[in-house]
């Protein structure tokens, strides 16, 4: 009798593939077409917009009209816009952005070696602050609004509170000025060997994450004093008499790292955006630096390739957590009744 | 999942195959206890919690015994104190409250504890099972887990033991096919069955004392008599006191062998349940009665709303609590009433008891 009920049960493994969980994602996957789609057009469109021609700017204001005109023929620029993207999304969906209007490289070349830059700025950063933040905000969560609790937020607050530039500019001044031990600008790659590249990224890297830093340890710290003060588990987890720090990790970080998941995939999408800054401070070669000389030089074809690329990566960010979510919640994973 | 409960509701009685002998010597479980031995004695008990200047008077006063291996229903309307004062047995309360007065379990003070004291007492003496088991569980743990982590918060048992221990609890509480549901979420059992797994939890540590606090409310009414007749069974089995804290009192006369009832944080009536039932003294127990004897409801009845505000808990007034709300009230009751022994074995606080109703006969011949 009990047998016959169990078979009707679904359980884990091969129906993973179809499980709820997958299937929001796939919904994601597909939302993410328009997603990024909608913001090229919007980018082509703004670009567009922009008065004086791209041909005038790049041959300065001594050229003549017909210079300019033998260009914008050399360029395309004289076909309708709508036909301009249709080329270019057509291009783009077979991995060619175009070629770069100034240096006239493919502008996939330009992007491969900075995408590597800010890529692996922003997976510092993000193991930075993700890695202090935990720590932190589960000794805060021990005991709430006890010494260490407060020290940890009055940090916060500041971290917060203080713009990006400004902290780039505090650190230069600190690590790079007066205790001379990082360089303050110029980036080594890889290639020159680890030691060397992790100390032209540690500046830019600690910039972007301290205000992560804050925000993770403020929200992280929120979140588990809600669930260790507010839910019934922890109540049942403190009454089979397990000790402070196994309910704490074991019952509430659990809960509360979904919670983090979340927040950390939509920043993660807004962090390639933060660099934009940063990389312009430290002069490291990332591709928000490429961005900002593509704008001065009105490359749009170049600026159209980064901002696409950052509606790419958030999209995936984004993406990425709801799959962690599904793959580390029972529920998402296994469905609810 | 409903399915597993009619599975059980069906097989009736025990289902001795279900079960291995547990309650032998190699279960750990204590000895059935001598009749009449005090297990917990609380005496006084006060819980005030304080928050911004405000005090919430939550106990005052709470005082009564339980014998090792009874049953002990405490029954009054919300907010009566109830909850906080059973959670105060356990040090489960937020740091917003002050305990004081006197519990004594099994001889040893608990009021008082530092929280590493009380916490190794946690699940070995006391073990406590909550109103809602959706929300009393880990929805991100497997229930085998939760169960082994309560097995080895008092045992020190390897992994393999530990498990084999869950599974036997698991069974004790009569969970079918219990190696299949270890590695299920809670959100994957019905509201019967994660009620069970709590239970096997609060088994774990083999407590002396079980408090159930409201653990059939959520339960339809099916589910809830399954329920309440595996807590009697493992009270018998395991000679384990159980406390249990309703607002049902069909549930407090089938099943408990006292009754306590309370009134703004204290007793106000306590006896045997026969006692009590028959011959009710409090007229605040006569109003959660109602009219009606108690032979002529529905099973399951709830508690009928007493007319009147509970007492203000944050500025109570001298005298019997109840008197603003009492139809026999005088300027007597300006004097708080104690809980005392009128008749043997049974307890109340009042200066105008009830007396007793007619002779049953007559009733029922009044009604025909
Ligand atoms: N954490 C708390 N802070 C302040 N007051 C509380 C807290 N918990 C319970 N109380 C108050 O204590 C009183 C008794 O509550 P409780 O024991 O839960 O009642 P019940 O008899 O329904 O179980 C209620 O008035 C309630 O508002
Ligand atoms: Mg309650």
């Amino acid at each position: 009798m009990t047998a016959s009920v169990d078979a009707g049960r679904h359980r884990a493994g091969p129906a993973f593939l179809t499980s709820p969980g997958m299937r929001l994602v796939g919904k994601r996957l597909l939302l993410a077409v328009p997603i990024v789609l909608g913001v090229s057009i919007l980018t082509f469109w703004v670009l567009n917009l922009i008065p004086g021609s791209a041909a005038q700017q790049l041959l300065g204001p001594e050229a003549t009209p017909a210079q300019v005109r033998a260009l914008e023929l050399e360029l395309g620029l004289d076909r309708p816009a709508v036909l301009r993207y249709l080329d270019w999304l057509g291009g783009a969906v077979t991995g060619d952005l175009g070629q770069s209007l100034v240096s006239r490289q493919p502008v996939t070349d330009l992007l491969g070696e900075r995408l590597a830059v800010s890529g692996e700025l922003v997976v510092l950063a993000f193991v930075i602050s993700l890695g202090l933040a935990v720590p932190t905000a589960l000794l805060a969560a021990h005991r709430p609004n006890r010494l260490f609790d407060r020290i940890s937020m009055v940090v916060s607050i500041t971290g917060l509170s203080v713009a990006n530039y400004v902290l780039a500019l505090l650190l230069v001044l600190v690590f790079a000025v007066q205790m001379a031990v990082l360089p303050a600008i110029g980036f080594v790659p890889l290639s020159q060997g680890l030691g060397e590249n992790l100390r032209s990224m540690a500046l830019p890297a600690a910039a972007i994450a301290f205000p992560l830093y804050c925000f993770y340890t403020r929200f992280l710290r929120g979140d588990l004093v809600d669930q260790l003060q507010g839910e019934d588990y922890v109540t049942t987890a403190r009454a089979k008499g397990i000790g402070p720090w196994q309910v704490l990790v074991r019952h509430a970080f659990r809960n509360s790292a979904f919670g983090l998941i979340t927040v950390v995939g939509l920043n993660l999408g807004s962090l390639i955006g933060g660099t934009v800054i940063v990389e312009q401070i430290f002069a490291l070669p990332g591709i928000g630096q490429l961005m900002l000389q593509a704008i001065n030089t009105r490359d749009f074809v170049v600026v159209q390739a980064c901002v696409v690329v950052f509606a790419v990566v958030a999209v995936l960010a984004n993406l990425l957590a709801d799959l962690l979510y599904a793959v580390l919640d029972p529920r998402i994973r296994y469905g609810s009744r | 999942m409903r399915a597993h409960d009619d599975v059980l509701a069906g097989a009736g009685g025990v289902q001795e195959s279900h079960f291995p002998a547990l309650s032998g010597p190699e279960s750990g479980f204590p000895e059935l206890p001598a009749d009449g031995e005090t297990l917990l004695e609380v005496r006084d008990l006060r819980v005030r919690f304080s928050r911004r200047g405000r005090h919430v008077h939550a106990v005052n006063g709470l005082s009564y015994r339980l014998e090792a291996g009874r049953m002990l229903a405490i029954i009054g309307e919300s907010g009566s104190g109830k909850s906080v004062s059973s959670r105060a047995l356990m040090g489960l309360l937020p740091s917003t409250a002050t305990v004081t007065g006197s519990a004594r379990f099994a001889g040893t003070e608990l009021v008082g504890m530092t929280e590493a004291q009380m916490r190794r007492r946690r699940g070995a003496d006391i073990a406590m099972v909550f109103q809602d088991p959706t929300r009393s569980l880990n929805p991100t743990m497997r229930i085998g887990t939760q169960v082994v982590e309560a097995v080895r918060a008092h045992a020190d048992l390897d992994r393999r033991a530990a498990r084999r221990r869950a599974v036997e609890l698991l069974s004790l509480v009569r969970m079918p096919v219990p190696e299949q549901r270890f590695g299920e979420y809670p959100h994957q059992l019905s509201g019967g069955m994660r009620q069970r797994v709590m239970i096997a939890i609060a088994l774990a540590g083999e407590p002396r004392l079980l408090i159930a606090d409201e653990a059939t409310t959520a339960l339809d009414v099916t589910t809830q008599a399954q329920i309440m007749e595996l807590l009697v069974e493992l009270q018998h089995r395991l000679g384990m006191a159980v406390i249990l804290i309703s607002h049902d009192l069909g549930l407090a006369a089938s099943y408990a062998q006292d009754v306590l009832v309370m009134y703004a944080g204290r007793g106000v009536e306590h006896a045997a349940a026969e006692t009590l039932f028959a011959h009710v003294r409090m007229p605040y127990t006569r109003a959660l009665l109602g009219a009606i004897p108690l032979l002529e409801r529905e099973p399951h009845t709830l508690l009928p709303v007493v007319p009147g505000q509970p007492p203000d808990l944050s500025a109570l007034p001298a005298g019997c609590p109840f008197a603003p709300r009492c139809a026999s009230a005088d300027e007597q009751c300006a004097v708080d009433p104690p809980l005392t022994e009128h008749e043997p074995g049974h307890r109340w606080a009042c200066w105008h008891p009830v007396p007793d109703a007619p002779a049953p006969d007559a009733a029922s011949g009044d009604r025909s």
